[in-house]
């Protein structure tokens, strides 16, 4: 019995509450360590449309290229090893892979290329590898992780050789691929994916006026809600679920944790694309200059989600899927520059920084 | 010469010197006998009379036993691993680790294999190929690791100088002689456009005793 509780699979929830005119705050590293984020949603209560700066911001987020069939092997390309990955910030995620099924392949932006290979694959590569952290039992899935700005990976260089031959001709690895690269980057990189079948992409963006919506009471001293509650009421909230609990209706019991208060209006805006932890980083510089000015409500809170299929989570540590591969991080903020910040992961993950 | 000395008669003038007398024949045998009898301690087995008689003593006593060169040697009984190690019979030295050297064994290899599948035309079914392959002798044979449990012996390509009960030995085309453990790795031997895979795991005997063994069909084989 006991045997089957400890295989039960955790989740891994890390509150931190800081102010940000504290110089020892680790938000702006944490949000740096979360290289590939997918979706930002924000809800700003008692807002009926979005600020003018929010949106500048919006549309200065950088937009980012999908690659059809991207072979690999083209990631060590010399000329793009030298352009792009050498001078730095150009990161990538393969799209459509499953984690847990496919092979999947993530370039970080300080050069390290991820691949989480299958068992068949990894034999027919041949590069050192390890074992997945998150296999059972047998070792089903493995890591190869190469870092490209080594000396050891150099072009010409051995290990670069054998990594080149074995995704050129031992397993002919090719995948969709997500590219985005910090501005300015993008004319050198339309030479190399000429040869692809490639489109550019803007993050969506879309926003929902809220009426009539019960919301707890969110305050920056420390009896504030559950974190629990709170993540669960933001989530139903960027679902689109009614928290009413009404007793006509049996989809949801959710509800609104207590003590709430009721707002006229709330504005829910989120972004969905390949994003940067850069673009994060503006965003929220953006929200703290919102509350500056008095507000009805004193609080915003911007949600980050990470790719469920990426092989590395926060800081390049491995990620995996057991039931959901949820890897997010919650911000509340508030008039007084103090924030509460919930990171959360699945199973198949590692603690959160 | 002595024996007639000591039977002969005294000489007569030593007769007077010694004070002896010279005896007829008779008293002399009687006389023998009877200091005989007196001075040998007496034992009832032997006999001082059949002492005396001439006899033949047989100086051996066993059979004479069978000539042993005459049976046939069972086996050459052969000398066993640690005097092979000690004679070094199975290092190839390196003035011989060259690939060039080897290329004609593979030709020869090739011929083999073209004859024992008698002639191996487009027509013949891959199955046929690859039960003559069963039995045959792999030395010659250019064979490449396409997939292996470990990582570094992957895309490892040579002429197969040597084959053990778990290990290949080949030479690579950078004259290096590589050794291969047969587990956990799958081996591709092409011969005229057939390409056959060779699952290590399953092939862990001396090359002399797998023309014998039978194979097994099993399931997916997963390394």
């Amino acid at each position: 019995m006991f045997g089957d509780l400890e295989r039960t699979p955790r989740t891994l929830l890390v509150c931190e509450r800081s102010s940000f005119l504290d110089e020892k705050n680790r938000l702006s590293s944490q949000v740096e360590q979360l290289h590939f984020n997918y979706k930002v949603s924000m809800l700003l209560p008692e807002c009926s449309s979005a600020p003018s700066h929010l949106e500048a911001v919006f549309n200065s987020i950088n937009s980012f290229y999908l690659i059809r069939k991207l072979p690999i092997h083209e990631l060590l390309d010399k000329h793009f090893l030298e352009t792009a990955v050498h001078q730095g910030r150009v990161s990538g995620l393969s799209y459509g892979t499953r984690i847990d099924e496919d092979n999947c392949v993530a370039l970080m932006p300080n050069g390290h290329l991820s691949l989480s290979l299958d068992k068949d694959s990894f034999e027919v590569l041949g590069v050192e590898g390890k074992p997945s952290r998150f296999n059972q039992r047998t070792n089903s899935r493995f890591v190869v992780s190469v870092d490209l700005t080594d000396s050891s990976m150099a072009p010409g260089g051995r290990g670069y050789q054998r990594l080149v031959t074995g995704l050129k001709s031992r397993l002919q690895l090719k995948t969709d691929f997500l590219l985005s690269h910090p501005p300015g980057c993008g004319a050198s990189l339309h030479a190399f994916l000429s040869r692809y079948d490639w489109s550019e992409h803007k993050p969506e963006i879309r926003s929902h006026t809220l009426t009539d919506l019960s919301s707890p009471l969110l305050t920056s001293d420390l009896q504030s809600c559950d974190p629990r509650r709170l993540l669960e009421w933001l989530g139903a909230v960027d679902a689109h679920v009614s928290c009413e609990n009404s007793s006509s209706s049996f989809l949801s019991s959710l509800v609104c944790p207590e003590p709430r208060t009721r707002l006229s209006q709330a504005l829910s805006v989120s972004v969905c694309g390949l994003l940067r932890p850069q673009d994060v980083q503006q965003l929220i510089q953006q929200i703290r200059c919102y509350l500056e000015q008095p507000r009805l409500e004193n609080w915003v809170s911007l949600t980050v989600h990470g790719f469920v299929d990426s092989p590395v989570s926060w800081g390049g540590e491995e990620h995996g899927v057991l039931r959901g591969g949820d890897n997010f991080y919650s911000l509340l903020m508030f008039h007084d520059h103090t924030y509460q910040l919930h990171l959360a992961t699945g199973a198949h993950d590692t603690c959160p920084p | 010469m002595d024996e007639t000395i000591v039977r002969a008669n005294i000489p007569q003038d030593l007769v007077k010197v010694l004070g002896v007398e010279p005896q007829t024949k008779s008293k002399a045998e009687a006389f023998t006998r009877s200091f005989l009898k007196n001075s040998i301690r007496p034992n009832s087995r032997t006999d001082p009379k059949s002492m005396l008689s001439h006899k033949a003593v047989l100086l051996e006593y066993a059979r004479p036993k069978k000539d042993k060169s005459k049976r046939k040697s069972k086996r050459a009984k052969g000398l066993n691993a640690r005097q092979k190690r000690a004679m070094k019979i199975f290092q190839i030295k390196p003035e011989h680790q060259r690939y060039k050297l080897f290329l004609p064994l593979h030709d020869l290899w090739r011929q083999y294999v073209i004859d024992l599948c008698n002639g191996l035309k487009p027509t013949c079914t891959p199955q046929f190929v690859q039960q003559k392959l069963l039995k045959a002798d792999f030395h010659g044979a250019i064979i490449t690791v396409v997939r292996s449990k470990c990582p570094s012996y992957v895309g490892a390509t040579g002429i197969l100088v040597q084959e053990f009960k778990h290990i290949f030995k080949i030479i690579t085309k950078e004259d290096k002689l590589k050794v291969i453990p047969k587990r956990n790795s799958v081996f591709e031997v092409e011969i005229n456009g057939f390409v056959s895979h060779i699952y290590g795991s399953r092939f862990e005997q001396r090359a002399s005793e797998r023309s014998a063994k039978k194979f097994k069909v099993r399931g997916t084989i997963d390394l």
